[in-house]
């Protein structure tokens, strides 16, 4: 009795842990990036879910079929909008949804152009929907192209015919797509962080307070894939030539004969996409003396991307003599670069919460500023955030080049007192030229590195790196650290892995446990006669009943 | 559901032996003692030859075919006849029929070997939700391996315990003998030098284990004829 208590209770724990059922290895595992989730003043929006565990399904599908159990696969690059658009007005359940990027090799750089086109739309159309069941963003690889095919082979839902009953077709294959991880739980209070480098000018005879003149661009980006956005154009390009800048006026600046009378202030900063807020807590801790002493500033978005023609936006009136001074100091320079500056004028609504561009946080504080970009138009919010089409090759190294040079010698012949005359201060071929290594090389690292804000922690790698590099460039080196403004929530879990597993359905193991007990039982059979005998056999078949009359 | 998976393997693998055991006579007599002290002297061979093929071959990354280790391997599987051999002659057995002996001890080597060799793999692998034939062809290879080692323990036993063997079939008895030990280097070869797929590999395992199977039951029925 002890005896077979003891094997029951293995057999028990042997049981248990049996069924525990791990995944093991998949034939295929590809890195998944999520799809952002945020809150907009308590309204949800993007995905809400991240575990995934739902057989594949690939378009065409049936009319009516129910997609509530499986995970559709889009693959980019003939994406059917209508059909996205379906699911999303229609607040269709899906399983999940899996966008499949299209590989970044050689051959597909040369039709990036309808690709980026895609990438916007669906951007667009991705982070003001609430969808609740997990979206992820994958790179096609061979593997996953191969797995396409035999999706698509089935009924399109993936689902094998039954899941429980039936199903005879042993070689159809269903595949499964699993991300195990956990829930997404709120990222309490993320932080922003804002850095700033002071060059101060030559201080002449006298104590009066020397004018200073800002540089300002902001360096995080937001997009569908928080991991994946790199913003190369907004604002990577903003960043580059603000840092270029610092370093040709810290040559100038370091020799005291060469040295201006203006104060420069570089501002590198943070939370851009949620109406410049980063800037504003950044103004709002400044020295009312350095405030004031602001003659005015310059910011950078998106200067990476045009051919001809750039635009200054002002919210006070262009005819303000600030405002004109400057402008006619671009002006100046970009005739000599044959390129055209327009001015747009934008009036700030007190009233409305939205700030569509960095100078206008200026100007609620009373400094006057203008924004430097390609974009004609005001963006939406959230738009034009350096998202997931906003790649390396959407910005060209000589628009930034030209940027540089018209900022730096108009600022350059105004801190100097140039103006109007013929002089070239950052001329090529002269050691205070430009250097396209260093752009090209920042601009590569800036678009290899996601930086949305709220996902950047305190001394993240690049934040600690514009930082070094600042520091470099200007005397004295600042770091502020704040947190994102309330009207914003975000959650976590930006990144996980996606496993694709081939599997059957249990009719399969039904009609194979059959297969081998039959073999087994034929295998008896034959042993049973070869060796000892028919008759034996059949005094086994017959021996039971005898045993129960006798009982009886 | 991967576990049932599993069992279906499991049963396709062990399956046979359970049904060999209680299908022949040998259950009758019960021989499981011996069943399990050829069991045992599998394990200690297969530690010896652990050891040795630990000294004496060389690691290699690739999977090619190298004639030499593929040599040393071969020398060292005839740790197994010398193992055999112990488990046939050495061990003390009940008043078991020489018929039987050879029975059990080559079913107790067999289960040994499909236990050590596939039982873990089994279990890490075909409960997993990926599915693929592998398990399967693996359950088949073990029904094959089982074959073969009856064979061999049936050669084994005529070689040793049989005196009076009819001469002209002794050379036969030998060559078999000489296949069966080297039929794990022969399957090695087929599927590194010549790349042959699982399914090719598995069929020929069964049919090689089947002719060989009825080669020396042939042999073993000619050497108990009466004289």
């Amino acid at each position: 009795m002890v005896m077979s208590l003891t094997t029951y209770s293995i057999l028990v724990l042997v049981l248990v842990l049996a069924v525990c059922v791990e995944l093991g290895d998949a034939a295929t595992a590809v890195d998944a990036y999520r799809l952002i989730q945020y809150d907009l003043d308590g309204a949800p929006y993007g995905s809400r879910l991240a575990a995934l565990n739902h057989f594949a399904g690939v378009a065409p599908f049936a009319s009516g079929v129910d997609l509530s159990r499986t995970a559709v696969i889009l693959p980019l690059r003939d994406l059917n909008f209508t059909l996205l658009h379906e699911f999303i007005t229609g607040k269709q359940q899906l399983g999940g949804l899996l966008f499949l990027l299209p590989q970044d090799t050689d051959n597909a750089r040369k039709d990036t152009g309808p690709i980026r086109t895609i990438l916007s739309k669906l951007e667009h159309l991705l982070i003001h929907a609430n969808l609740p069941y997990p979206v992820y963003f994958a790179h096609e690889d061979d593997k996953i192209n191969e797995v396409l095919p035999d999706v698509q082979r089935g009924d399109g839902t993936g689902q094998p015919a039954s899941a429980t009953t039936g199903g005879l077709e042993l070689m159809t294959h269903s595949f499964k797509l699993v991300v195990s991880t956990s829930e997404p739980k709120k990222l309490s209070s993320p932080t922003i962080t804002n850095i700033q480098g002071w060059l101060p000018g030559l201080k002449g005879d006298g104590t009066s307070q020397l004018p200073t003149i800002a540089v300002v661009a902001s360096y995080d980006t937001f997009g569908a894939a928080p991991e994946l956005s790199v913003g190369s154009d907004s604002n990577g390009s903003g960043v580059v030539v603000l840092l270029e800048i610092a370093r040709l006026f810290s040559r100038l600046y370091s020799n005291p004969n060469t040295r201006g009378r203006y104060n420069l202030l570089f501002g590198l900063t943070s939370g851009g996409p949620y109406n410049y807020d980063g800037t504003m807590k950044w103004l709002r801790n400044f020295d009312q003396r350095i405030r004031e002493s602001i003659e005015f500033a310059i910011c950078l978005n998106s200067v990476g991307s045009w051919d001809n023609e750039l635009w200054l936006h002002v919210s006070k009136p262009p005819e303000n003599v600030y405002i004109r001074q400057v402008y006619e100091s671009l002006a100046d320079v970009a005739k000599e670069l044959d390129v055209t500056i327009g001015i747009k004028h934008k009036k700030i609504n007190i009233s409305n919460s939205r700030v569509a561009w960095e100078h206008e946080q200026f100007s609620r504080v009373r400094v006057t500023a203008l924004t430097l970009s390609e974009l004609s138009v005001a963006p939406e919010l959230l738009h034009n955030t350096g998202g997931l089409s906003d790649s390396r090759d959407s910005v060209d190294d000589t628009a930034i080049q030209k940027s540089i040079k018209l900022v730096a010698e108009s600022l350059g012949r105004h801190i100097y007192g140039y103006h109007g005359r013929n002089v070239q201060i950052f001329a090529d071929n002269s050691s205070l030229a430009l250097n396209p290594f260093y752009v090209k090389s920042w601009l590569d690292l800036l678009s290899q590195t996601p930086r949305v804000a709220p996902f950047l922690s305190k001394n993240d790698a690049i934040v600690s790196a514009l930082k070094k590099e600042l520091a470099d460039h200007t005397d004295e080196v600042n770091v502020y650290h704040e947190t994102i403004d309330g009207m914003f929530t975000f959650y976590d879990s930006t990144r996980s892995t996606l496993s694709i597993y081939q599997v059957t359905s249990v009719g399969f193991d039904f009609v194979m446990l059959a297969i081998i007990g039959l073999y087994l039982i034929v295998l008896f059979t034959v042993l049973v006669i070869a060796t000892r005998g028919f008759d034996e056999l059949l005094l086994m078949i017959r021996r039971p009943p005898t045993r129960k009359s006798k009982a009886a | 559901m991967t576990l049932f998976h599993f069992l279906n393997c499991a049963l396709l693998t062990f399956g046979p032996h359970a049904v060999y055991y209680t299908a022949t006579p040998l259950s009758e007599y019960d021989t499981i003692g011996t069943c399990v002290k050829a069991a045992i002297v599998y394990l200690g061979t297969a530690l010896v030859k652990l050891i040795c093929l630990a000294t004496f071959l060389e690691v290699s990354d690739s999977d090619s075919f190298n004639p030499y280790q593929e040599l040393l391997k071969a020398l060292i599987g005839f740790i197994d006849v010398a193992g055999l051999y112990f488990a046939l002659t050495q061990l003390t057995h009940r008043n078991i029929s020489q018929n039987h002996k050879f029975q059990a001890v080559g079913l107790g080597w067999a289960f040994a070997d499909s236990v050590l060799h596939r039982l873990v793999p089994l279990w890490v692998g075909a409960r997993g939700l990926e599915f693929t034939w592998e398990y399967i062809f693996q359950g088949i290879e073990a029904n094959a391996d089982l074959v073969l080692n009856l064979s061999l323990a049936a050669i084994g036993s005529l070689m040793w315990l049989r005196r009076n063997k009819p001469k002209t079939l002794i050379p036969i008895i030998y060559a078999c003998a000489g296949i069966l030990a080297t039929m794990p280097s022969i399957t090695s070869y087929l599927r590194r030098a010549l790349g042959w797929q699982p399914p090719k590999l598995v069929a020929f395992e069964l049919s090689s284990s089947l002719v060989m199977a009825i080669i020396s039951w042939q042999l073993f029925s000619a050497c108990h004829r009466p004289v």
